[in-house]
């Protein structure tokens, strides 16, 4: 039975909740509308304004913004697959086999992370140069591995160690070689966590700026850096910014709503339950 | 004086915005107990059969839906745990981590601001009835589950509780350690003689401690008795079957009278056994009902016997025992013997049964159909 | 079905030498057992057996041909792992079909489906078959796992502890039922266990593992009266062995037996038997541990002739009977009695150990020097062997 103080702390608890949305979704909220703003009425602070469609018509028609969409599709995708086919792989080593400083190699993955990207950027951009790979698809989705390995490793590790290693025996007792056991028994056990760490690493990747602003220029350019184009030297779009911001934003946002529920479930829940 | 009376107790959970998760919303159902001062019950039954909930109502860590609980002569239906004056040890001892053992046992009297003579010396005495003496200064993570136990229990009986609360204190130790603790924890009760409410879904448990066992399922008290009542007088057939090892067997039959006697006899099975004569007055030709005798009570004929010859289908030799299994229709009849000889599957051997052994019980309810 | 051989095999792990020696050698259908504590190193044997794990040294041979450098795939053995490792994701049926599904061990549908149904009516399992493993009690997912070996005819079942993580009474009854199975397995098996009654009573022979060695093979009727040392005395039999630290002094043309209790030494006369005289004439043994199972240990609650008194420790029961403790000074006596007995802790009780039944041990070795009617038990207890 719920007494009279229990109701007034759940609408407390409603209240601040609310407010924390407000609070959240604010800045989004005001991008769209700035979207839809013509350049004088940008800066008004009222919600009341002539609603145009213009800076769509600008950015999406009359610019190369499909390009920066493709190039940003082209490398944080490749970037995923690369760490999938490179990840899993060496997840499964770093669970079931014991070799000498197993641990130490799993810290140093996960510390490539722990560097401010603009840290590592400029030696890269001066290898890369060098290498012939600035400005090349191959070389920002290798430098994308820095964003996207350590996270799908430390995730689908997680997965692997999860499968107790008697159900590998088990399969391999039951007359199945290796591969098979991987892709018919593991590969199906670990796909939660796979799938919601690629996920995750694509959002990353996608929205990474310091890489593909510093290592591409005319060749490669992703819509984070394509943003920029629209703050001019002499003059800024915000309206033309609110809608590049707007459209490559909504990749992002369609993945995290459609596998919100998985996206948890995947990350926080192990492989083999109950 | 009564150490604690349960008066027509219900737990009723909320399960509204939940899934169903069983028809019976009652978690306990109309439960009436009394235990006398320094009695050893256990509370005994499969999981989920709302004896830890009976116990946390009797802690004050549930909510009561209906009832009374008494402890002493106080109702303590309102009062908060601290002030019911119980002691508790449950099934993980969630220690302090950062304490040592001494710290650990004194904690509750240093939170109650006794004074420190008084809390040590109330520890020095305590320490050695539970063979903790020599743990005193090692922290929690250094002692084996067994020595986690006794630390645990220490620290339920040294605020010196009315009543003292274990739910499955064994369940996480193994073989050896299990059955060492079982005999060190009665040895202490038997010292201190508290009031001792005891949980546990090990009949072996309940059998071995508990000077009366409440048998609880489906939140229904089935029956309260002490070990021997329980074993040999059980009210109905979940009792007889859940209380015993090897589990009293238990099999359908249809009485048939001839020559002016009654006999038990069994689908697809030329087994027969006499009917008890007080049972005459109960039964008749053609009734139906199901009848239960412990494996013990079953035996192996000698040459001359008159029992059944029956097919030997399982032949268990144990060392110490050895244990047979007949099929009568589909359901293994088991016995037990200490007979040196030994047998193999096929052999045929003559089945007696001690009749006055018998128990008859209601083939719907399972009750037990008793002579009148 | 296959003839199993271990020669010599040793594996360590790390510093941890888990075999030492392992030498076995597992007659074709046969039903053999191996018992010891946990970490004694059983389930390596199985493992070494099942190709899982690469013995360092000694071979394992199926049928007189080494399997050392065959995989597990490649070895045609069915293993019913302690934890169950069910496929998760698959159903009871999927899981059971695994093996006759795969390249090595195909089958067509119609004859997986017809062997699936005979192992799910075996372990009375038929309406599980949809079910997911997740879904299942510790006792189906048990009984799957046995299933899924079940379906196959290998060279041999490698059973790990199967029915370990169930509880006592369950445990028992799936005992049983394996018993009851065991006819129809016609293959084959190898049965780890730490439950000594599993041991007794599933093994036409069974070895004694403690810390990666072979301590005693044998019947269990064998093991069980004439155990090579006290650790296996122990380990055979619930509640254990009392063992009693005696002394031995001449008497005319027999022994006196003096023991201790509590402080005092009494001193009786040793029941005659010839070979134990001689044996102690012959050796000259002045000292010895006596072994007496609990069920030669008299008790009254009455003074009476030839028994000497000590206090109850502990009164239990352990099922359809129960055991007294008797708190004897340096050792601890168990006997068994019947339920229902009013017996106080700490109360008087008087003991005989009836001395005709026991077990010499070496006080210092604590190995088997004889027992009692030992020509007489021996031929009993071989007489079983298969």
């Amino acid at each position: 039975m719920k007494t009279g103080k229990q109701r007034a702390l759940n609408i407390l608890m409603n209240v601040l909740l609310i407010i924390y949305a407000i609070f959240a979704l604010f800045p989004l909220v005001w991008m769209i509308l700035i979207s839809f703003k013509s350049d004088t009425e940008v800066f008004t602070t009222t919600f009341i304004f002539h609603p145009t469609l213009s800076n769509y018509q600008q950015v999406l028609l009359r610019s190369d913004y499909a390009r920066y969409i493709r190039d940003s599709l082209i490398v944080s995708g490749g970037a995923v697959l690369v760490s999938i086919i490179v990840g899993v792989p060496a997840a499964y080593a770093l669970a079931r086999y014991n070799f000498a400083r197993k641990e130490e190699l799993a810290f140093q993955i996960l510390s490539y992370k722990f560097a401010p990207e603009i840290l590592v950027v400029l030696p890269l951009f001066m290898i890369y140069q060098k290498l012939g790979l600035y400005d090349s698809y191959i070389g920002l989705i290798w430098v994308y591995q820095l964003i996207s390995l350590p996270l799908l490793i430390w995730v689908v590790r997680g997965y692997f160690e999860d499968i107790s290693v008697e159900i590998e025996y088990a399969a391999q007792v039951d007359g199945y070689s290796w591969y098979q056991i991987f892709f018919k028994m593991l590969v199906p056990l670990i796909k939660p966590g796979l799938v919601s760490s690629a996920l995750l690493a694509f959002i990353f990747a996608w929205n990474s700026f310091t890489f593909p602003l510093i290592l591409a220029s005319s060749k490669v350019y992703p819509v984070t850096v394509a943003i920029t184009k629209y703050l001019g030297t002499d003059s800024a779009h915000y309206g033309q910014l609110a809608v590049a911001a707007t459209v490559s934003a909504i990749p992002a946002m369609v993945f995290a709503l459609c596998i919100q529920k998985h996206l948890v479930r995947g990350l926080s829940f192990g492989a083999v339950k109950g | 004086m009564a150490g604690l009376t349960l008066e027509h107790l219900y737990k009723r959970y909320d399960n509204s915005g939940k899934k169903k998760k069983t028809v019976n919303d009652y978690a306990v159902k109309d439960l009436n107990l009394v235990c006398e001062q320094g009695e050893f019950v256990a509370f005994l039954g499969p999981s989920g059969c709302g004896k830890t909930t009976t116990l946390r109502m009797i802690a004050g860590l549930e909510e009561i839906t209906q009832g009374n609980i008494y402890i002493g002569d106080r109702l303590v239906n309102e009062l908060h745990p601290k002030d019911r004056h119980i002691g508790l040890a449950f099934e993980d001892y969630a220690m302090y981590p950062p304490l040592n053992v001494y710290g650990n046992v004194a904690f509750n009297l240093r939170a109650k601001g006794v004074d420190k003579n008084e809390i040590d010396r109330r520890v020095r005495e305590i320490a050695p009835l539970m063979q903790i003496d020599d743990l005193l200064d090692k922290m929690p993570v250094k002692l084996s589950g067994g020595q986690k136990q006794r630390v645990n229990i220490a620290r339920a009986i040294i605020r010196e509780p009315e009543l003292l609360l274990m739910d499955e204190p064994l369940s996480h130790l193994d073989g050896k350690a299990r059955q060492a603790m079982r005999v060190e924890i009665k040895r202490l009760i038997n010292k201190i003689k508290c009031t001792t409410i005891y949980v546990t879904h090990d009949q072996l448990e309940a059998m071995s401690l508990a000077d009366k066992i409440a048998i609880i399922n489906f939140g229904v008290l089935q029956q309260f008795g002490t070990p021997t009542e329980v074993y040999d007088d059980p009210v109905n057939e979940f009792v007889a079957s859940f209380i015993g090892e090897p589990p009293m067997n238990i099999l359908e039959t249809t009485i048939i009278k001839a020559d002016g006697k009654f006999y038990f006899t069994f689908k697809d099975s030329n087994l027969h056994i006499a009917v008890p004569k007080r049972y005459y007055s109960v039964v008749s030709d053609g009734f139906r009902c199901k009848m239960g005798v412990r494996p013990m009570d079953v035996l192996v004929g000698g040459p001359d016997s008159d029992g059944t010859p029956e097919e030997i289908a399982t032949f268990e030799n144990l060392g110490d025992e050895r244990r047979i299994g007949i099929h009568v229709g589909d359901v293994l009849l088991m016995l037990i013997t200490e007979d040196e000889k030994r047998y193999k599957r096929g052999d045929i051997i003559k089945l007696e049964v001690r009749e006055e052994k018998t128990h008859l019980f209601d083939i719907e309810t399972g009750d037990r159909i008793r002579e009148k | 079905m296959a003839r199993i051989t271990l020669e010599n095999i040793k594996k360590a792990f790390g510093k941890v030498q888990a075999l030492d020696g392992i030498s076995l050698d597992v007659r074709d259908n046969e039903f053999f057992v191996l018992f010891g504590p946990a970490g004694a190193g059983k389930t390596t044997i199985l493992n070494c057996i099942a190709g899982i794990t690469m013995p360092e040294e000694g071979t394992v041979s199926f049928d007189g041909k080494i399997m050392n450098l065959i995989d597990p795939a490649h070895r045609n053995v069915a293993m019913v792992f302690e934890n169950y490792a069910l496929f998760p994701q698959m159903t009871v049926y999927e899981n059971m079909a695994s093996a006759l599904r795969s390249k090595l061990y195909r089958e067509d549908e119609a004859t997986i489906k017809e062997r699936i149904d005979k192992a799910a009516k075996m372990m009375k399992m038929e309406k599980l078959l949809e079910r997911l493993p997740s879904q299942l009690s510790n006792g189906q997912k048990q009984r799957v796992a046995m299933g899924r070996a079940l379906v196959r005819t290998p060279n041999v079942f490698l059973m790990d502890e199967p029915l370990a993580h169930l509880d006592a009474k369950l445990r028992n009854s799936m005992r049983t039922e394996l018993k009851e199975m065991q006819a129809n397995l016609g293959s084959t098996c190898i049965y780890v266990t730490h439950d000594f009654m599993e041991a007794m009573a599933l093994g036409d022979r069974i070895a004694i593992i403690n810390k990666g060695k072979i301590v005693q093979i044998g019947s269990g009727d064998e093991i069980y009266y004439m155990p090579c040392n006290e650790f296996t005395a122990e380990l055979m039999g619930d509640p254990q062995i009392n063992i009693i630290p005696a002394e031995f002094e001449k008497n005319g043309s027999g022994y006196n037996v003096v023991i201790e209790v509590n402080g005092e030494k009494l001193k009786k006369e040793l029941p005659e038997d010839k070979a134990v005289f001689a044996k102690i004439a012959a050796d000259g043994i002045g000292k010895a541990d006596l072994g007496i199972r609990p069920q030669h240990i008299r008790y009254s609650f009455e003074p009476a002739e030839g028994y000497f008194k000590t206090t109850v420790y502990s009164y239990e029961s352990i099922g359809n009977k129960s055991v007294i403790t008797a708190e004897c000074g340096k050792y601890q006596l168990r006997m068994i009695a019947p339920n229902g007995l009013n017996v106080a802790i700490d109360s008087d009780i008087y003991l005989k150990p009836e001395l005709d039944r026991s077990i010499l041990f070496d006080s210092d070795s604590k190995k088997y020097i004889i027992r009692y009617d030992e020509e007489a038990i021996r031929a009993f207890a071989t007489k079983e062997v298969k």
